[in-house]
């Protein structure tokens, strides 16, 4: 009875792992995710940049392996490799991938403690830069996560304020938004809400973070 | 309450009166009684085309679902034959393999029944001789003979004593000498009685054991013999086929592959996590994982391997090309699995080494980013572990849980080449329980069928009845005139041809059935009769 039933057993079984080899086939997906950290060394916010760091370690440790990472500085004119600081992608083993997180932390101490002041603060140079960066990167899930009081201030040379961002496909998350002037709420979240405007208007989808161990939890939830 | 049916005298005339009404736009009166002539001559003008759609909707649409309800019906019945066929020839199997496994049984217990008998033969058979020997010592002695003797033997004393002690106690002396002379070669055959009887009793209860053990096995063998016979000979297949219980063995099987799945639960989150050290992380395959999906193909792995020992080892007949394979390649086949369990055994094991590691290293980078939150900068049990952190993991003993881990990573492989053992059971019991099902399905569905045959067919033949009765007076008018005029039609009827009115008015039955012939389910069944003849 089952010598007779084995072979339509096995010719469903050949066919299911057939359907399931080709749907394999079309069907292999990615789900690593890039994240570019973006720290605001201009004067209102540098003293700020080691506790980013350290929101930021919080977010690394929570990074999955095989996930990327970049790490720039809002400075005078943002838009430039050389306000990049680090760029890694983290081994696709869980061993290695906490080793090289690791490493980051170091880095990022060892940034922190060096870090030196901007006169000026391009932040939508910084965003494009981050985005340029991001639009190279195969991941599907692309993160922006900007420490900044995003208090715009460009210098004459370098003036980004009417360039064209494009965010399609990337979360803004704007973290540890200290409060400049704390007798002017309303002008705080008005800034908000002109920046979050900005982003939606590029095509990306803007998030706010309040306390520190919202920022792993966001991006890490994808 | 009393109203008045007519409007007082004096009111003016409403609308309803001056009209006096209307159906569908026609007013009542003369005009309603002539539409509603007119309706039924139209109704008896367009009888025949009326009466060939009703046959058309009604009774060919009934006839089709007969015809369905017939054809699932039979089908059912030949399915439910063939089921209970098949299960059957499978408990025929079944007792097949019993018989001769009880067969060699008793041949094996028959080998051995002389080595077990003879010794207790022969003892019975020394017990019988030394009994036989003390009961004839025992019939020779003449104890009556004895004290009269020893009576005689103290007559001359008592000449000579006077005193009646010392008589007394003279004839008592010589009486126990006598005696104890007499019953001294006597001793022996008593002792043996004594020993001999527990002895032989002894003796007969091993026999007896031994023969209800050799009678027990004799009995077992009847029994499948005579079940098997029954099953061979019977020719109620669905009452041979219910005897065999279906439900009960595939329930346990189901239970007992259920614990073994939720094995392969755990089995599976143990590993899978520490798979990622392997294969990697970071895709997705068809929506799993890519650690998660080398976890279960690991599981089907095992399973596999499970399934060719326990075939291997001849418990299940699973793989079919176990059944036409020599012993050596069995064996080899065996050997082979037996490896691939061990390996996988050592590869969960190691896994499970790997999980522990993996966790302890998330957790440390966690616990340096949370640290690093506590100062500016990172504090000192922060540095420590970034120091440390340089350094590769290393596992400095076993912890417990890793020790269970490890334990279950070993045992896991193995109990899920268990779970081959009832997989052989499910599949066989819930194939034939789906034939059963299929069964009783078609027949349902054939009753349905035939339910909604007789349904339409009521109908159209209700509906007709309706018609008639709106029509009967013109036709009544034109069976009178018919009548009149010289009955053709009822000649037409006496050659066998109906005319077109009484052709479709034979509702219930086929416009070219013949009347004699008896219906195609009786010439099936009796064709069927023929053939068993």
């Amino acid at each position: 009875m089952i010598g007779r039933l084995w072979p339509k057993v096995g010719q469903t079984a050949a066919g299911l792992f057939f359907a399931l080899a080709l749907s394999c086939c079309g069907l292999v997906t990615s789900t690593n995710r890039s994240v570019f950290v973006v720290f605001d060394v201009s004067g209102t916010y540098v003293k700020a940049v080691p506790d980013a760091t350290k929101y930021a370690n919080l977010m690394i440790s929570q990074l999955q392996p095989g996930d990327w990472l970049g790490v720039s500085q809002i400075a005078a004119c943002s838009f430039s490799e050389k306000e990049i600081v680090l760029q890694r992608e983290l081994p696709e083993t869980p061993s290695l991938a906490s080793a090289a997180k690791r490493e980051l932390f170091a880095q990022l101490a060892a940034y922190a403690g060096q870090v030196k002041s901007a006169k000026y603060t391009d932040i939508r140079g910084a965003l494009a830069q981050a985005a340029f960066e991001l639009k190279q990167r195969p991941e599907a899930d692309r993160y922006i996560v900007l420490f900044s009081d995003m208090i715009e201030d460009h210098g004459k040379t370098c003036d980004t304020a009417k360039t064209t961002l494009d965010l399609k496909g990337i979360h803004v998350i704007a973290a540890n938004v200290i409060k400049s002037n704390p007798a002017d709420p309303d002008k705080y979240f008005a800034m908000l809400k002109k920046w979050e405007q900005t982003v939606t208007d590029a095509g990306g989808t803007w998030n706010l973070v309040a306390s520190p161990d919202q920022l792993p939890k966001l991006v890490a939830s994808n | 309450m009393e109203q008045p049916n007519d409007p007082p005298a004096g009111a003016p005339p409403t609308d309803a009166a001056v009209h006096g009404g209307s159906f569908f736009g026609i007013p009542y009166g003369w005009p309603l009684g002539l539409a509603i002539v007119g309706l039924i001559l139209f109704m008896w003008m367009a009888r025949h085309p009326v009466r060939q759609v009703l046959w058309q909707v009604f009774f060919i649409t009934g006839r089709v679902f007969g015809r369905w309800g017939l054809w699932l019906g039979e089908h059912g019945r030949n399915a439910r034959i063939m089921t209970s066929e098949k299960i059957a020839s499978h408990r025929a199997d079944e007792l097949q393999e019993k018989l001769v496994v009880l067969e060699d049984r008793l041949g094996r217990r028959a080998e051995k029944l002389p080595k077990e008998t003879g010794p207790i033969i022969a003892r019975l058979d020394t017990s019988t001789h030394e009994l036989a020997t003390a009961a004839h010592s025992l019939a020779d002695i003449n104890l009556e003979d004895a004290a009269e003797r020893a009576f005689r033997a103290a007559l001359p004393s008592m000449e000579s004593g006077r005193g009646l002690n010392k008589l007394e106690k003279n004839i008592a002396q010589n009486t126990a000498r006598a005696m104890n002379e007499r019953l001294m070669p006597v001793r022996p055959a008593l002792t043996a009685l004594k020993t001999e009887g527990p002895r032989i009793r002894d003796l007969s209860e091993k026999l007896n054991k031994t023969c209800g053990e050799f009678n027990q096995g004799v009995d077992q063998v009847n029994k499948a013999f005579s079940e098997f016979e029954m099953i061979m000979h019977s020719e109620d297949r669905i009452k041979i086929a219910s005897r065999a219980s279906i439900v009960i063995p595939w329930l346990i099987a189901l239970l007992i592959t259920g614990i073994a799945l939720s094995g392969v639960f755990l089995n599976f989150f143990l590993i899978e996590r520490p798979m990622s050290e392997i294969v990697g992380e970071g895709s997705k395959i068809g929506g799993v994982g890519l650690p998660a999906f080398a976890a279960l193909i690991v599981i089907f792995l095992e399973f596999v391997a499970g399934v060719v020992l326990m075939d291997a080892l001849g418990f299940t007949k699973l793989i079919p090309a176990f059944n036409s394979m020599s012993d050596g390649g069995r064996r080899i086949l065996l050997i082979g699995a037996l490896i691939f369990l061990i390996a996988f055994s050592f590869l969960e094991a190691f896994l499970a080494i790997v999980r522990e590691q993996i966790i302890e290293q998330n957790a440390e980078v966690s616990r340096i980013a949370v640290a690093s939150m506590g100062q500016n900068g990172l504090d000192a049990a922060a540095q420590n572990a970034l120091q440390s952190s340089v350094k590769p993991a290393v596992v400095l003993g076993l912890q417990l849980p890793t020790l269970a881990q490890i334990i279950l990573a070993v045992v896991i492989p193995w109990l899920l080449a268990t779970a081959a053992l009832p997989l052989e059971t499910i599949v066989r019991n819930s194939v034939f329980m789906i034939s059963i099902a299929s069964s009783y399905a078609m027949m349902t569905l054939a009753f349905i069928c035939k339910t909604i045959s007789v349904l339409l067919k009521n109908a159209g033949l209700f509906i007709l009845s309706v018609y008639d009765l709106v029509i009967f007076f013109p036709l009544w008018i034109e069976k009178r005139a018919k009548g009149q005029g010289g009955g053709g039609s009822r000649r037409r009827k006496e050659k066998g041809e109906a005319s077109d009115d009484d052709d479709l008015m034979a509702l219930d039955e086929p416009a070219n059935q013949k009347p004699n012939q008896p219906p195609r389910r009786e010439r099936d069944k009796r064709e069927r009769e023929l053939q068993r003849a």
